[in-house]
């Protein structure tokens, strides 16, 4: 041993030494390291999990979106279905109405006529009959021959469209 | 070679070379074999123990002692660098240990089976840190070649006290300690006890090499420059009373030996008594450098093995309580003669585990001291380039693996005893 250089004292000093070494470093590296090393993995550990919320929050908020737009896109096809079918609904009754109405003048109308037509035909008639009267009563009254018969209902009815024409 | 020859600066670069490696190839130690050498330094004195400092009572501070509190507080100081101001974010040293810690943390995970592997870190942790800083602080410049000189009355001393004590003659070795070796010698020369330890160790030490340090300063460095010639035996220099040149021992002594041509001022007569002193403008010694690294020394290194091994049995107990743990090594050797053996065994492997960290580590480590002298004095100025290199990197893988095998052994410590039979037969007495 002595050949060596071991001996006790020297022995002695190194493993003081040596265990004070382990003290100091157990004291003020092992356990800041190991406190510091935690500490960011727990940090780590909770920011990942922080973040996987927040992206499951996210997808959840556009998955609600996209069911939003969804309502309302249906919603709004319908609204326009529904605006289309009153619009042409509303337009078949304006259609329906309008030829009611054209229906209804065109009858007016053609009533007017006929009994304008009537009352014409009717007045006519009345005139006719007092032209008649008249060219009776110049018939007789002159007594004259056929042509004279035939120049004088001439001349009456000629008289009497003139004058219906006026 | 085209290339090497049609640019300039290349071509000088590797003349430059060329010359450099020449220079230290004549300068070194082959150089000096043909008169040349002189670039070589005086060879120190390689020893395995540490050589002390200084002598505090009977205590003796060892070299190797100040490299290791050098290394703790060089250790301390990173530490201190790195944790006085911890961040979420680190810092350049704050990153660095907790690279460190992350890659040991993982390894102790990975061996130990999940988060009970942590409690191996304090001290696997420090123990890398430790062995790596001794290492690699003893490959700093001024690391063995600067120190005390030791002079060859002190070495004397030193030696005789040991052996003397050694003996059982403790008198004689207290006045060797009070007297001085010279003294002592005019006093005690004739003492028959004295002339058996002074044969014996003049046989055995008479050729150690000593150096002539110029001029008589107490502290001295190893330089480089017409060193190679200038060192001379133990028994060139020591003088002893002419009384004792009756003795076969004296064969070896100054009178019979060459007289060193390199000692001018100095040709010692047949009867003439000369001792170290009287080398002119000189002092002859032993260069006892104030730095040598830590674990070039076997206490260091027993030292931490036996800390490391302590930690793992003391893992072993905690873990798997006493009778779990004890019950790995002994078993009723009646109704388990093959276990018993077994764990007999096992438990002397305990004790090689110290043995074989101390002695690999310093193996390593006082290798590479051995191999950066010898290439100082092979080529000097550029040999020990690629080896400090090589070194450094050895000092990590020593550190690597010291650390690392405490960690294996531990995880290995804290399993409960595999025994198949033995669970079975707990889990039966359990099932009736």
């Amino acid at each position: 041993m002595e050949a060596l250089g071991i001996n006790v004292p020297g022995l002695l000093t190194q493993l003081i030494s040596f265990t004070i070494l382990v003290i100091v470093l157990y004291f003020f590296l092992y356990g800041p390291i190991t406190r510091m090393l935690d500490q960011r993995a727990e940090r780590i550990k909770s920011s990942l999990e922080a973040a996987d919320r927040a992206r499951t929050e996210a997808a959840s908020s556009a998955e609600a979106v996209e069911k939003e737009m969804a309502n309302a896109r249906t919603e709004g096809q319908r609204l326009i279905a529904e605006a289309q079918d009153a619009a042409r609904r509303a337009g078949e009754q304006i259609e329906q109405r309008s030829r009611q109405q054209a229906d209804e003048i065109i009858a007016r109308a053609e009533a007017e006529i006929a009994q304008q037509r009537d009352s014409a035909i009717e007045e006519l008639r009345r005139e006719f009959a007092g032209l008649a009267v008249l060219a009776a009563e110049r018939v007789v009254e002159r007594e004259l021959d056929t042509a004279r018969h035939q120049e004088l209902i001439d001349s009456v009815l000629e008289e009497g469209l003139s004058n219906r024409q006026n | 070679m085209g290339k090497l020859i049609s640019n300039p600066k290349l071509l000088l670069a590797a003349v430059v070379a060329v010359a450099i490696l020449l220079i230290s190839f004549l300068g070194g130690a082959v150089g000096a074999a043909f008169g040349l050498g002189f670039l070589g330094g005086p060879i120190p004195l390689i020893q395995l123990p540490a050589e002390y400092i200084t002598e505090i009572g009977s205590y003796q501070l060892m070299n190797t002692f100040v490299m290791f509190w050098l290394a703790i507080l060089v250790i301390i100081i990173l530490v201190f660098l790195a944790t006085r101001n911890m961040k979420e974010v680190p810092g350049r040293w704050q990153n660095l240990f907790e690279a460190f810690f992350e890659f040991f943390i993982n390894l102790a995970e990975a061996a130990a089976g999940g988060r009970r592997g942590r409690m191996f870190l304090p001290v696997v942790t420090a123990i890398f840190l430790g062995v790596l800083f001794s290492n690699w602080l003893g490959t700093l410049p001024g690391v063995n070649n600067i120190g005390r000189i030791e002079t060859v009355e002190e070495f004397m001393e030193i030696k005789l006290k040991k052996e003397f004590n050694a003996e059982g003659h403790g008198k004689l070795a207290k006045d060797v300690k009070k007297m001085g070796f010279a003294k002592f010698m005019e006093t005690h020369g004739e003492d028959e006890h004295v002339e058996e330890v002074l044969r014996t160790f003049f046989s055995e030490h008479g050729q150690d090499l000593f150096v002539i340090f110029s001029g008589d300063s107490g502290v001295g460095f190893i330089n480089l420059g017409r060193g190679e010639q200038w060192k001379v035996r133990l028994n060139q220099v020591v003088a002893l009373p002419s009384n004792f040149d009756d003795h076969d021992a004296v064969d070896t002594f100054i009178h019979q030996v060459e007289v060193p041509r390199i000692l001018e001022g100095v040709q010692p007569d047949e009867e003439q008594e000369w001792t170290a002193t009287d080398v002119e403008e000189g002092r002859v010694g032993l260069l006892v450098p104030f730095f040598r690294g830590a674990s070039t020394d076997l206490n260091t290194t027993l030292a931490i093995a036996i800390f490391a091994m302590v930690s793992v049995q003391f893992w072993g107990f905690r873990t798997l309580g006493f009778s779990g743990y004890a019950g790995k090594f002994i078993f009723n050797p009646i109704k388990d003669p093959i276990g018993a053996f077994v764990g007999l065994l096992e438990l002397i492997g305990e004790g090689i585990k110290v043995i074989s960290f101390t002695f690999r580590l310093f193996g390593n480590m006082f290798a590479g001291e051995i191999l950066l002298i010898a290439m100082g004095f092979l080529l000097p100025l550029i040999g020990i380039i690629p080896f400090l290199g090589l070194e450094l990197f050895v000092g990590v893988i020593q550190a690597a693996i010291f650390s690392v095998l405490t960690l294996i052994f531990g995880s290995l410590a804290i399993i409960a005893h595999g025994h198949g039979d033995h669970d079975e037969e707990h889990g039966a007495e359990q099932a009736h």
